[in-house]
């Protein structure tokens, strides 16, 4: 079946909305745990997101409640983990920002702001 | 002509004598053969041990650091030597540079073998490792002071500390192991029918079931409903939802290509909602095990404070009424 003109359009509103999804993705690029290396497979889902650290985050300014950032959140993730796993783990990132976590996560103070101490490391100590 | 010869002799008269005259004038610095005794100062071992101390009390452990440092230098056969090397430790630990502070009790330990200062030195090695988050290595030192020493006293307090660093990492079981090591005249010094009794608790603590809250999360948020994490249940169903639906609808209007890139996304989505939720059963578990053994400190842990002054081991007792 062919592609529409519409298909085209729409994919790339919604790839646009998921990566401008604010609250969710907002964040300058941090600082990520050491010694992670990224293989090619794993560049191709980290690359849109440093593209977006880099040219959209600087504009829409670091309003994530967590730290790390949802976005530097996932790159680490992808780094530590490989593509699948990195990208379920940020996946529920996504999902879980600045509510709950809050009760149950560690409170740190950055430039005066409140934010919630959520690592990765903090998600994989389990297995 | 005569004049000017008159001059020029009673010139170099005058520049002779103000050479010979001059080096015994009491005006010139250097002259005097005998020490200022108001102004100098000689610093003797007391002195400059007292001077590293100041420094030490009053926090300003880098001086502190380089004036122990200096006294050591220079008074080499001075029997404070030991004590100076233990506050250089000390200070390094307190600085919260643990590994400089294991480098310097381990000198002590080691030049000063089968001394209280060594003894001490063993426990601050102990301390040092936990601050480097090296839990493993703060136990084999405590296992080694056991080993080495007959002071009964000393392998109870090594035996209690044990127990703690366990408590700390989560081994309830092996905590109580190395409690009931304790002797039995020592228990009421650890407080050790109360902790017991406390310990006792740790079985009536909430717990989550991880794989319950994976099992839940069949249905998108089931799992963090689970883990009394109410909004995120609500987001991930109503995400879930959203993309499942959405996904289903591409499909069904034979928009394919974009069906298969919401289905990757809400696979993405769902998985994460999976994984989240056990993870969160996990996080919930270690916070209210986290709680616990704060509150287990407050009302049970003797601490050992800080050997500030070094006039003896010190015991704090807390308790809450």
């Amino acid at each position: 079946m062919k592609m529409t003109r519409i298909d085209y359009r729409t994919v790339i509103v919604i790839l646009l909305l998921f990566l401008l999804n604010g609250n969710a993705f907002a964040g300058q690029k941090q600082k990520i745990e050491k010694n992670l290396t990224t293989t090619e497979p794993d560049a191709v889902l980290v690359l849109p997101i440093q593209l977006y650290q880099k040219y959209l985050s600087k504009v829409d300014g670091n309003r994530c409640p967590m730290e790390p950032s949802c976005s530097t959140f996932c790159v680490t993730a992808i780094k530590k983990h490989g593509f699948l796993l990195g990208w379920i783990m940020c996946s529920d990132r996504l999902t879980r920002c600045g509510r709950d976590e809050e009760k149950i996560s560690i409170p740190i103070w950055i430039n005066n702001k409140k934010r919630i101490y959520d690592p990765v490391h903090h998600n994989d100590f389990w297995w | 002509m005569k004049w000017r010869h008159l001059i020029a002799t009673l010139r170099i008269l005058f520049f002779a004598l103000s050479f010979i005259v001059l080096p015994f004038s009491p005006s010139l610095a250097g002259s005097n053969p005998k020490p200022d005794h108001q102004s100098s100062l000689i610093i003797d071992a007391d002195k400059q041990f007292d001077f590293a101390q100041h420094h030490f009390t009053t926090q300003a452990y880098a001086m502190a650091i380089i004036e122990y440092q200096r006294f050591i230098y220079f008074f080499s056969e001075d029997k404070r030597v030991p004590l100076a090397l233990y506050r250089i430790g000390m200070s390094y630990y307190l600085m919260n540079r643990f590994q400089e502070a294991v480098e310097s009790f381990e000198k002590v330990i080691h030049q000063y073998a089968d001394t209280d200062l060594s003894v001490k030195s063993y426990f601050m090695v102990s301390k040092s490792l936990l601050g480097l988050k090296d839990s493993g290595s703060a136990i084999i030192n405590l296992h080694n002071l056991i080993a080495l020493t007959d002071d009964v006293n000393v392998k109870d307090e090594a035996n209690y500390r044990i127990g703690w660093i366990h408590l700390e990492m989560d081994s309830w079981e092996k905590a109580t192991v190395f409690f009931a090591k304790i002797s039995p005249h020592n228990k009421p010094k650890y407080r050790l029918e109360r902790l017991s009794a406390e310990l006792e608790k740790v079985k009536l603590l909430p717990k989550k079931d991880p794989e319950i809250a994976g099992l839940l999360s069949i249905i998108p948020g089931g799992g963090y409903l689970y883990c009394e994490r109410y909004q995120d249940a609500l987001i991930a169903f109503l995400l879930n939802g959203a993309l499942i639906y959405a996904a289903y609808e591409s499909f069904d209007e034979e928009h394919y290509a974009l069906g298969g890139l919401i289905s990757l996304v809400g696979l993405g989505f769902y998985a994460g909602n999976v994984y989240g939720a056990i993870t969160s059963a996990h996080k919930y578990n270690r916070s209210k095990k986290g709680q616990f053994l704060r509150k287990l400190k407050e009302s049970s842990k003797v601490n050992f404070w800080v050997d500030i002054e070094n006039q003896g081991a010190g015991l704090a007792l807390l308790w809450n009424f």
